[in-house]
């Protein structure tokens, strides 16, 4: 069969409906009767609760209930663990913290909720907020990582010993060994720091509980409808067929909608139940930064022992990882780190020990890239060290230690997110990291515009770096798809969607096996009454795991469809094709049946049906990768450094990305853009602020700088497809892709580009700023 | 955030001294004050209403003084929260003898601040704090000059102290002229933050 559909450039189903504003998000649902919550949040990073008085609030005309921690009684329950530690790990500690609907004792990081106002209208509730008098006990705020495990810090959790929130150790080969045989070791110590998600959609949640029913519907932004519902029913003691959670068009996910449940999950329901009433809550942008989770704050020890010739010979890495005040997303991220830390080189011995921190900031849960970013800026700066110092052109020493392509699937012997063996399953290293130095000239940009330039006085720089990508993970998705008795086609999955072109490249994949159009197929995510088997859209897994179960769905309809067509036709199965919409005799085009002509007869008003057979052209399937499928992808690129105020101009930015079959490459670059859109701000623009006293000092987009159009380049996008052994369509993730180098691509570039400095780039993100402080730093060493 | 800085008053040290540790006095050079009561042995509290661009309410406030030698210096510690935020601090208030009725203050401080004041107001907190605190120190200066006056030419003089509004118009036009960007005006807001310190470091009598 030739791919009519999968891999073609299909504009986006879901656009017309998204760009004249018809789509439908968490704050467009409007029922008769709703009322709104504000939440009254501690300006305090760290402070015991003494009192808290919301009698004035009551009173408030228009409020309808205030709630405290105490008022929710039996109720109040901390969050469930998201991620338990991995049992296959030896030597694992993990101490569970995790958050709380409102602060009962202590107040944990700032932003964090004390109370909740209810009434007729937001401007009420917020005006109510004012009315609570609440006396907090000011604590010492725990800040630095480093000062946070010293002997005598102030404790987050009280009942720990420490702020240690977790530990650790994952080991491959004998590092010590590979370190006495070495001609080269190098240590340094990498500093990585917050950003926040900043997605274009805040959060958001509607609850609806109807007495009469007896049912609850929920509308949140979350990435995981269907733990949100199995979840929500176990805390409110009601059947999960009681609970019905939508997760309607998201305006941006990027990992903290995976996070769950946020305080506002946890109280929002709870308190539709209690009062019978649909309230709502949409997050405001202040909210955004200290209530929903963040990410990236690491420091590492790292060493890589290197032999003459530019092999590395062993890595090590000893860090700390900051999880802010609770970890229930617990090791997730770490465990990224660690397995990207040795890219995609042949490294045969590494250790890496990681203790995980507990701190007075906001929780850190994934953000796009999840830890990955950081493992791949570690050993992209040891390299580039390590080139300099050997006298190793850097392209050179890389393609040294690349993973070959005869040895996938490749075990790194340490276990990866999902606590299966890290093994890279498919790849082919060298001829992507190729294509992206042939299309950016990099020969030809060294050899003779660098110097013609730099003569011109003008600081330009290249700069590439290779990655891999950890994707689809499991545990599982399903689907189901269903021929209609229009002869459109109708899939369910469990997934929710936040921009990633799902209702497009889902359809293009059952369009592929059942020979209709792509907008004839229409794609049902994140509603748990159409489908509530599932987990969520992270780890850039949906076209992975959600579209293999689409596929194996899509499959045994189109069996079903050629068996009932071959008997009506009375041909035999292998004679038929599936073609617009129809199934036809192949040699004799002209003796077809339509789908819904077949829909209707296989769902027949009278007669009978055989026994052991199931009515209508619709099946159920479900995929579950035995582990995750690595994608891999160079980015490369040139930039100018302004040496006055250290703004960058980026020349050309190259991405090449192997990640697999491309359902449809439009979607895929869209994916890339928005991804190096992001690393931009993670290297350059985009950092959290925090005060020795745990407050956030850049709460704003005034302050808080993300890239916007003038910062973004055209990106000049490359493809080369090594298939997945792991699933039938041979499909890795891309959701991150886009993220992960950018780091340490630009760290690389600015160091090119500013030559005649003694710079080197060990921490990120940087700013002109920054970026002046630390050239400033040099010059007075 | 450490403050610190100087201010040459035209008067007397005892003068000085006096007016500053005289609540009224204070009130009135720190325009949106609503109340400020002695409630205990050197221990004040007062409220201050702020009302500047989009950020909107009323501090209360509490500060002791310590550590007193009249008419040369004292330590003063404060705390003040509202619907923008918080403020904790403490300072030390210095007052030399100039000759020529003139008297020289050094104050010096560390102040803590959190909420919406800090996680908004960051970039313009150190600045416009500044420029409040020359502001109110000037209108103190006004206070002294009309008392030295009345004193010297045994007769009356009228001080009027500025309005609310006149004081937000005399910061925001001091911190544009420091700035040079009027488009960061709106963030004057946080000069509430400055009402508080200069309470703490001039409310004593």
């Amino acid at each position: 069969m030739t791919k009519k559909f999968i891999g073609k450039r299909i504009k986006r189903n879901e656009d017309p409906q998204l760009l004249t504003g018809q789509a439908q998000f968490v704050d467009d649902v409007e029922i008769p009767g709703m009322l709104h919550a504000a939440f009254l949040r501690s300006d305090y990073a760290h402070a015991r609760l003494l009192s808290i008085d919301v009698s004035n609030a009551r009173q408030r005309p228009g409020v309808v209930a205030v709630f405290t921690a105490e008022d929710m009684g039996d109720d109040w329950q901390p969050g469930p663990p998201l991620v338990s530690p991995p049992p296959t790990a030896k030597d694992v500690i993990f101490y569970s913290r995790r958050q709380v609907p409102l602060v009962k004792d202590k107040v944990r990081h700032a932003g964090e909720a004390i109370a909740v106002v209810i009434a007729e209208s937001r401007y009420i509730a917020e005006d109510a907020v004012e009315d609570i008098l609440v006396e907090l006990e000011p604590l010492q705020a725990v800040v630095d990582l480093e000062k946070a495990m010293e002997v005598g810090s102030p404790l987050v959790h009280d009942d720990l010993e420490s702020n240690l929130a977790a530990h650790l150790f994952q080991n491959k080969g004998d590092y010590e060994e590979a370190k006495s045989k070495a001609d080269l070791v190098i240590k340094r110590r990498i500093v990585l720091d917050r950003g926040a998600a900043a997605a274009m959609e805040n959060r958001g949640i509607v609850a609806h509980w109807e007495e009469k029913s007896q049912h609850l519907t929920i509308w949140d932004t979350t990435q995981a409808p269907i733990p949100i519902r199995n979840g929500t029913a176990a805390r409110l003691g009601l059947s999960e067929h009681q609970v019905r959670v939508i997760a309607p068009f998201i305006g941006g996910g990027f990992g903290p909608k995976m996070m769950m449940f946020y305080a506002e999950e946890l109280v929002i329901p709870w308190a539709s139940k209690k009062l019978s009433r649909p309230i709502k809550w949409i997050e405001d942008r202040r909210e955004n930064f200290y209530a929903t989770t963040q990410e990236r704050g690491q420091i590492h020890d790292v060493e890589i022992a290197l032999s003459k010739d530019g092999h590395i010979l062993g890595l090590k890495d000893v860090f700390l990882h900051d999880t802010g005040a609770y970890d229930p997303y617990g090791l997730t991220i770490p465990l990224n780190t660690q397995c990207h830390a040795m890219g995609g080189y042949d490294v045969k011995n590494f250790a890496t020990e990681v203790s995980v921190v507990f701190t007075n900031k906001t929780l850190v849960t994934p953000v796009r890239g999840a830890g990955r970013p950081q493992g791949i800026f570690i050993i992209e700066r040891l390299l580039d060290i390590a080139s300099k110092e050997l006298g190793i052109d850097r392209v050179e020493i890389r393609k040294r230690n690349l993973i070959p392509l005869d040895a996938f699937p490749y075990e790194h012997k340490i276990i990866d997110q999902a606590f299966a063996p890290l093994i890279l399953d498919s790849g082919n290293y060298w001829p992507v990291m190729e294509k992206a130095l042939e299309m950016i000239g990099y020969d030809k940009f060294i050899k003779d515009e660098q110097p013609r330039l730099r003569k011109e006085g003008k600081y330009v720089g290249i700069g590439f770096a290779p990655f891999i990508e950890s994707t689809g993970v499991g545990p599982y998705e399903g689907a189901r798809v269903t021929v209609e008795a229009s002869g459109k086609i109708s899939v369910a999955t469990g997934i929710g969607t936040q921009g990633q072109g799902h209702f497009t490249s889902f359809a293009q994949i059952v369009a592929e096996q059942l020979g209709v159009e792509v907008d004839d197929v229409r794609i049902v995510t994140g509603d748990t009454t159409e489908f509530h088997w599932g987990t969520g859209t992270f780890a850039s897994r949906g076209a992975v795991v959600a579209g293999n179960a689409i596929h194996a769905a899509s499959t045994i309809v189109r069996k079903k469809i050629l068996e009932l067509a071959s008997k009506v036709l009375e041909t035999p199965v292998d004679e038929l094709e599936l073609e617009d919409g129809l199934a036809r005799v192949a040699d004799i085009p002209n003796k077809s049946i339509s789908l819904g002509e077949l829909a209707i007869l296989a769902n027949p008003l009278r007669g009978a049906v055989e026994p052991g057979t199931e009515p209508g052209l619709e099946a159920t399937a479900y995929f579950g990768p035995k582990y995750g499928a690595t994608a891999f992808g160079t980015h490369a690129m040139i930039l100018e450094v302004d040496p006055e105020t250290m703004m960058i101009k980026i020349k050309r930015y190259v991405t090449v990305e192997d990640c697999g079959t491309v359902l449809n490459p439009l979607i895929l670059e869209g994916q890339i853009h928005g991804g190096v859109s992001m690393g931009i701000g993670n290297a350059y623009y985009e950092q959290l602020h925090f005060n020795e006293n745990g407050q956030l000092l850049n709460a704003s987009f005034a302050d808080y700088l993300i890239p916007s159009a003038t910062e973004m380049p055209r990106i000049e996008v490359g493809h080369i497809e090594t298939r997945s052994s792991l699933n039938e369509l041979g499909t890795k993730g891309v959701g991150e892709a886009g993220t992960i180098p950018v780091p340490a691509l630009f760290a690389q570039a600015i160091e090119n580009a500013l030559y005649n400095q003694e710079l080197e780039i060990l921490e990120m993100p940087l700013s002109p700023n920054r970026l002046f402080e630390l050239l400033s730093e040099e010059k007075s060493r | 955030m450490k403050i610190e800085g100087e201010y040459t008053f035209d008067g007397p040290r005892e003068d000085v001294w006096e007016l500053v540790r005289d609540p009224e006095v204070l009130a009135t050079c720190l325009p949106g004050t609503q109340s400020l009561h002695l409630v205990g042995e050197n221990e004040y509290e007062g409220e201050v209403n702020v009302h500047i661009g989009p950020i909107a309410g009323v501090f209360s406030g509490r500060l002791l003084v310590s550590n007193e030698v009249p008419p040369e210096s004292c330590t003063l510690t404060g705390e003040g929260k509202g619907k923008p935020g918080f403020v904790n601090g403490t300072g030390n208030v210095q007052l030399f003898e100039q000759g020529d009725n003139k008297t020289l203050m050094t104050y010096a401080g560390e102040v803590q601040i959190g909420g919406r004041l800090a996680s908004v107001g960051q970039r313009m907190i150190d600045t416009v704090s500044k420029s409040m605190i020359r502001q109110g120190l000037g209108t103190l200066n006004d206070a002294i000059k009309a008392r030295v006056v009345a004193r010297t030419e045994a007769k009356e003089v009228e001080y009027i102290p500025p309005s609310e509004t006149e004081f937000a118009a005399a910061v925001a036009k001091d911190v544009a002229g420091g700035l040079l960007s009027s488009k960061l005006l709106p963030w004057l807001v946080v000069a509430v933050i400055a009402v508080i310190l200069v309470i703490v470091w001039l409310n004593v009598r």
